[in-house]
């Protein structure tokens, strides 16, 4: 991990908390996603090639995802600014691994904090439901703009902790060469194949597949050739 | 329609109070404030009731909210029987959920995310994220401002003014267009993040990506794809703990 200024630590927390209010809340414009996450996260700590070397990892871990309802899923978003945090600046055949692994920690993590907010939403509501069944709007106000904040304390939360580990990672656990590529290997392996177990499992066995043998097979054949 | 735009802003917000009692309810509550103002002046209490009924149980795609959203609205100005405005709103649930996750979480989502990656790798660079956020975010507020309109002219006949609408074709077509974005995306992935690193590098992340996929498929659920990676690093790294 580089050293980071103050003023490029705040920005980082500010991005993080964006992006976690993102996934759910609002504005659900795809900020979450690992490879928009990861990109600004690099633009911010100057390192815009290991911001895309990481995001598209993760990216590729979150195409497994469907973020239905009331599913539970991991969250990307703060995780992945935290782990650009700790990859950017050094090379990233030996930073990725590290970074990512670290990432899907505080996603899992992450994950479990929505369902924690969630309950808390709820009982806000039971709290107010004599002013509900009222019909008081400023009672719906009041609890939209509380749930808000209790996201976006979560994702500032998970934003503090997420770069609080990568500094503490890259002071106390840098692994040596030969297993830093090894780690760096087998996320690139745990993507690839999280990305293709979720392309087959949502493509069953209709159009969908034949056109993602389609798509494999094109990739392959630009892949060969670049 | 007054209060249109600041509602559709509010929309975007849907989500902010989720929870496992009501759901989207109190976000649509919210969102139906300024659809609702209107009727506070011509008959308060029927206001009161709408207020009510706005914020409870409501589930759905988010980007698909303001159907139910428009179509509500316009029963109660409409002074539709508030049993009825009740069961159209759970009756458009599940469609409007099925629908919306279908064309933009399995589709679009996974589609342009795809193309993004693929664009990455052929050297767009941060080109491509910025064209997944405009396309995406263009696609979901086309899709909104049309949604509340359709939903509010349709009222309690949404039902017939989905089916009649773009949105079952786009459905169908969706899934197709991520399937061959995805499948395009991943070899480009794999060679530009291998290339590096020879042949047994290569060789061996293929391999952990094998067992990973046939692992998941095994044991479903309980081995996610985060997990199988986690366990996979734990592995390496105890090996390399204990000098192998």
């Amino acid at each position: 991990m580089s050293v980071l200024a103050l003023h490029t630590i705040a920005l980082l927390l500010v991005w993080g908390t964006v992006v976690a209010l993102d996934l759910v809340s609002v504005p659900q414009a795809m900020l979450s996603r690992p490879l928009v996450a990861g990109t600004v996260a690099g633009w911010l700590v100057g390192d815009v090639e290991a911001g895309l070397r990481i995001g598209a990892v993760l990216e590729l871990f979150a195409l497994d995802v469907l973020p239905i309802g009331a599913v539970r899923y991991p969250d990307y978003g703060p995780a992945t600014v935290a782990a650009v945090a700790l990859g950017a600046g050094a090379p990233w055949e030996l930073g990725l691994g590290l970074s990512v692994g670290m990432a899907l920690l505080l996603a899992v993590l992450g994950g479990w904090s929505l369902q924690v907010v969630r309950r808390w939403n709820a009982h806000a509501i039971q709290h107010r439901a004599a002013a509900l069944a009222a019909g008081e709007s400023g009672a719906i106000r009041r609890l939209q703009y509380a749930g808000l904040l209790r996201d976006a304390a979560r994702g500032a939360l998970l934003s503090t902790l997420g770069l609080f580990g990568a500094w503490a990672l890259g002071h106390w656990a840098v692994p040596d060469r030969e297993t830093a590529v090894g780690l760096t290997l087998v996320a690139i392996g745990g993507g690839l194949s999280a990305v293709a177990g979720g392309a087959v499992r949502s493509a069953g066995r209709g159009a969908r597949l034949r056109w993602l043998v389609a798509g494999a097979v094109a990739g392959t054949v630009l892949a060969v050739l670049r | 329609m007054t209060g249109g735009w600041r509602a559709l802003l509010r929309l975007l917000a849907l989500q902010g109070t989720w929870n496992y009692e009501r759901m989207l309810g109190v976000g649509m509550g919210y969102a139906a404030e300024p659809l609702l103002e209107d009727l506070k002046t011509v008959d308060p209490v029927r206001h009161g009731e709408a207020v009510v009924r706005s914020a409870e149980f409501f589930n759905c795609n988010p980007n698909l909210a303001g159907l139910a959203l428009g179509a509500t609205a316009r029963a109660e100005y409409e002074a539709v029987p508030g049993a009825q405005i009740a069961r159209l709103r759970t009756a458009l649930c599940s469609p409007l959920g099925a629908m919306g996750d279908e064309l933009f979480w399995a589709g679009l989502v996974p589609a342009l995310a795809g193309l993004a990656l693929a664009a990455v790798v052929l050297g767009a660079g941060w080109w491509a994220v910025l064209g997944l956020l405009v396309t995406y975010n263009l696609v979901r507020a086309g899709t909104a401002v049309w949604a509340l309109h359709a939903g509010f002219d349709a009222g309690m006949r949404v039902g017939t003014a989905i089916g009649a609408s773009w949105l079952p074709r786009a459905v169908t077509r969706i899934g197709p267009v991520a399937g061959a974005s995805v499948g395009l995306a991943v070899p480009l992935m794999a060679a530009w993040y291998l290339r590096g690193f020879g042949w047994i590098g290569a060789i061996g992340a293929l391999a952990v990506a094998a067992v990973g996929a046939s692992v998941s498929r095994w044991f479903g659920p309980s081995m996610t794809s985060v997990r199988f990676a986690l366990l996979a690093m734990g592995l390496l790294l105890f090996f390399r703990w204990v000098g192998l």
